[in-house]
């Protein structure tokens, strides 16, 4: 719809100089640029080769020089049901600071994938108009819009979850633009092949009125699996609300009944000690700065991820605990074979908020866990992946209650992880080609206990390190980084789940 | 939250995947590559959790609700096994757990790494005494089986079905509430609430047509129960020969409970004070078992929190299956892993080249080819 007092105007200005280009010793030209998109459409009265010339001329201009230019108006079409503010919000600033026709163009390819991201719009058109002749300079900005025909859209399928060893039906339906916020309504849900099962719906919106950061709530019930590593199965049902979120910090508050249940009835002391009903009311804050020039293969930049989890914001009775995860990546190009060096480390720590907090055990299922094959390069998620290991193979365990050699993995308060991974090119040139390289890699880490009485010496958790080193070929894909690694885990302690051998690794990088 | 991340097979929403996905070379890496033995470290105590060592602690935890009304523990379900374990003079602790109000493994009894749960083998005192760790039972020779069998099942069925419902439903919520529900945080203690109210009823049998009537039925059955309770107590200290057996226990415990927690409005409470030599039963036990004269073979953690962690010792032994057949167990279940993972394996790796050939393999570089950096401040 159009409503042409709300389209945005923006102040007029003074009148920018010519800029003409004599450098080349050309015949300069004493008509304005206005004049010259006016002639612009005036093409076909004027003799071809003439026009061509001139355009050639503009052409080289636009190039070499910056054309002054602002906006007059921005106009915007189609949007039958979205709001003009929401459109507005998101590309004004963006044509307010450009000057010239460079950087209007730039904002304007700015603006058209702003847009996109909305997910709203089946597609967007951006064409910069001449603007009124009493006021030369100055550009129309004309959006247009084509909102989703279907704003319903959904899709099933067949997913594995190999870490617990089963797999799981999934599907979901989303519902987009109902309220013309941008507003994305979503339902999913999905049923393992191990009886476990995830339900959530939730809503999202980029901005709403005067809150400038995207918004989100989500009411969701999962259960989570652990019976293999820990002996305990998690049963999730939660609020989360999205309260802030830019490109680099997030703010969430999740409100949570947690269940840990164990219908094997083979949970050791430790575990069975932690089952029953809990309720996690915190906030989580996370900074996340990614510099680097690649998720799939950086060879150059850095990463740093900070995530703070602050828990026993409802009721006396509820969880209270501080976890506190830091990641930071450097990418470090070597010149030779298209090589970098990747280096990382990652380190959490979780205490309990009591009194007491040496000896009241911190929550499980909140501990620290180390082992898998998530990607050392591209995931920036804490201290999780420890290559050569099973996932929650690594740390302290106790034994379960079957009188069996089999124990639960039950985590650390502290957990320190460290990689460095050499990549560089194959000499073939069709796995060049095609992006296959090669990576050499060595990774350590360990868990440590602060809670439970034992108290936390450091001389103690460096000697109680594990490593691993191996090397492996690396397929980044556009969606996935496949690795295919042979691990040799050189130090590992007893009751650690690792073993030397090929593995395999997908992941992602989002 | 840490859910295990999937990876999609199907092309429409990669997208918006976020997949961790990770495979075992399992039979291919052991005929390919026959890696020498891994450096493997003992644990640098105490830094594998539990591997503590120290001298095998034998003494019995018992880990049961937590006590109200003057009683070491307010549950009707744990108060009969911890007095099991006083009259027969055990060494055990008393831990509490506050966070699972309706589980069924509550209470049991530790020892070291093995443990006894309530909703096995009909029960901890009946697990207690299946493996002769605390048998009261074992002490009488000439124990009239019949009559001990007969005895045991009326309190078990009749008296324990009066005492859930007179605390679920007869008298209101608020007893059972300060007993299971109080170290909740709000909502879950009336969630939690609700829901067992609701397992009473069905477990009972009871629907708004025949309330009346079941209730009626319920407390005749327990008056009944007293009534021959009364009669095969007579003037004797315990029910049998003199001496306690466990259906002492489990009548003590229903006893002390209806008589401590129960409000003198209960229809329950008023039938059992209908019985002096009950009445009198019970007291002079309370007073021999749970004051602070009597024989101090336990120390109660009461402020202890339910996530403690105690020390423990491994165990040999206890309750143990034998060995072999775990083994060979295993040995079947391996055998069916290793096949799985095969199958498994083999699909992952046609997945992939499929997905590989058909996207075209590299995708090397970022989406944003223009080097505009579209999520500027």
């Amino acid at each position: 719809m159009e409503s042409p007092s709300s389209h945005p105007k923006f102040p007029p200005e003074q009148e920018p100089p010519n800029h003409l280009d004599d450098s080349n010793g050309e015949e300069s030209e004493s008509e304005s640029e206005d004049d010259e998109y006016e002639e612009e459409e005036d093409s076909e009265e004027l003799d071809p080769a003439a026009e061509r010339e001139r355009l050639k001329s503009l052409f080289r201009r636009l190039s070499t020089d910056p054309v002054h230019l602002r906006v007059h108006d921005v106009v915007i079409k189609g949007n039958a049901k979205t709001k003009d503010a929401l459109i507005e919000a998101e590309v004004m600033d963006h044509f307010r600071n450009a000057r010239t026709m460079q950087e209007l163009v730039q904002a304007a390819g700015i603006a058209n994938a702003r847009l996109k991201d909305l997910e709203i719009f089946d597609s967007v058109s951006i064409t910069l108009d001449a603007g009124p002749s009493e006021l030369p300079g100055t550009t129309n900005v004309v959006i247009e819009v084509v909102e989703a025909s279907n704003p319903l859209t959904g899709n099933v399928g067949v997913y594995s979850k190999p870490e617990a060893r089963s797999w799981s039906l999934e599907g979901s339906l989303k519902l987009k633009n109902l309220l013309g916020y941008a507003d994305i309504w979503d339902t999913s849900g999905s049923f393992g092949w191990d009886q476990s099962l995830e339900l959530s719906t939730g809503v999202s919106v980029p901005r709403f009125k005067s809150v400038p950061t995207p918004l989100s709530f989500r009411l969701s019930l999962l259960s989570q699996d652990w019976l293999r590593f820990s002996s305990y199965k998690e049963r999730l049902t939660g609020l989360s609300f999205g309260l802030w979120s830019t490109a680099h910090h997030d703010l969430v508050y999740n409100l949570t009944w947690r269940t840990l249940s164990d219908p094997t009835r083979s949970a050791s002391s430790s575990v069975r000690r932690q089952l029953g009903h809990d309720v996690l009311s915190g906030l989580k804050y996370s900074y996340k700065v990614d510099k680097r020039n690649s998720n799939l293969r950086p060879t150059s930049g850095y990463a740093f991820l900070s995530s703070s989890q602050l828990c026993g914001l409802w009721d006396p009775r509820s969880l209270k605990f501080f976890r506190q995860e830091f990641d930071f990546r450097a990418a470090l190009p070597l010149g030779f074979f298209n090589s970098a060096l990747n280096v990382g480390i990652s380190a959490g720590i979780i205490t309990p908020i009591t009194r007491e907090f040496t000896k009241t055990p911190s929550p499980i299922p909140d501990r620290f866990f180390l082992g898998g094959h998530s990607s050392l390069v591209c995931s920036l998620t804490g201290p999780s992946s420890l290559y050569g290991f099973r996932s929650r193979g690594v740390g302290p365990t106790d034994r379960k209650r079957t009188n069996s050699d089999e124990r639960d993995f039950v985590g650390g308060d502290v957990a320190v992880t460290a990689f460095a991974d050499l990549a560089f090119d194959l000499p073939i040139r069709v796995l060049r080609d095609a992006g296959i390289h090669a990576h050499v890699f060595g990774c350590a880490g360990n868990l440590g206990r602060v809670s439970q009485g034992e108290g936390f010496e450091v001389e103690r958790f460096i000697k109680g390190f594990r490593s691993s080193v191996g090397v492996g070929v690396v397929l980044p894909t556009k969606l996935f980084r496949v690795e295919v690694n042979y691990c040799y885990v050189l130090r590992q302690f007893e009751h650690d789940r690792g073993k030397t051998g090929i593995q395999f690794s997908f992941s992602s990088p989002f | 939250m840490k859910f295990p991340k999937k990876v999609l097979l199907q092309h429409t929403i990669a997208s918006n995947c976020r997949a961790n996905f990770t495979l075992f070379l399992l039979p291919l890496h052991s005929r390919l590559f026959s890696s020498p033995h891994t450096k493997t470290l003992t644990p640098i105590k105490p830094n594998s959790m539990a591997d503590e060592g120290g001298s095998a602690d034998r003494r019995l935890v018992l880990v049961a609700r937590k006590g109200r009304f003057g009683l070491p523990t307010a549950c009707p379900s744990c108060l009969p096994v911890y007095l099991y374990l006083k009259l027969a003079n055990a060494d055990f602790s008393l831990e509490f757990d506050t966070s699972f109000p309706d589980s069924d493994h509550i209470p049991y009894v530790e020892q070291g790494d093995n443990a006894l749960l309530n909703n096995e083998k009909g029960g901890a005192i009946e697990s207690l005494q299946e493996s002769n760790l605390v048998s009261l039972n074992s002490n009488h020779p000439n124990l009239p089986l019949q009559d001990l069998i007969a005895t045991k099942a009326m309190v078990s069925s009749w008296l324990y079905e009066a005492t859930l419902y007179e605390l679920w439903i007869g008298i209101g919520g608020e007893i059972a509430d300060q007993i299971y529900f109080t170290d909740l945080p709000w909502p879950l203690g009336k969630i939690l609430h609700w829901k067992k109210v609701w397992d009473v009823k069905k477990l009972l049998g009871l629907t708004k047509v025949n309330a009346e009537e079941r209730e009626e039925e319920i407390y005749k059955k327990a008056s009944e129960a007293y009534e021959a309770l009364s009669l095969r107590l007579g003037d004797q200290v315990f029910f049998f020969d003199n001496r306690p057996t466990d259906v002492d226990a489990l009548f003590l415990g229903h006893a002390l409970f209806v008589l401590n927690a129960l409000p003198e409005g209960s229809v329950l409470r008023s039938n059992l004070l209908k019985h002096d030599n009950l009445v009198k039963y019970t007291e002079h036990l309370k007073a021999e078992l749970l004051t602070a004269t009597s024989a101090p073979s336990h120390d109660a953690t009461s402020a202890s929190s339910s996530k403690s962690v105690p020390r423990r010792k491994p165990s040999s032994g206890w309750g143990a299956k034998p060995k072999a057949k775990a083994k060979k167990e295993r040995t079947e279940e391996e055998k069916t892993f290793r096949r799985r993972a095969k199958y498994f394996l083999g699909t992952q790796l046609i997945a992939v080249l499929v997905f590989l050939s058909l996207m075209g393999g590299s995708g090397a570089s970022d989406f944003d080819d223009d080097g505009l950096d579209y999520d500027e401040e």
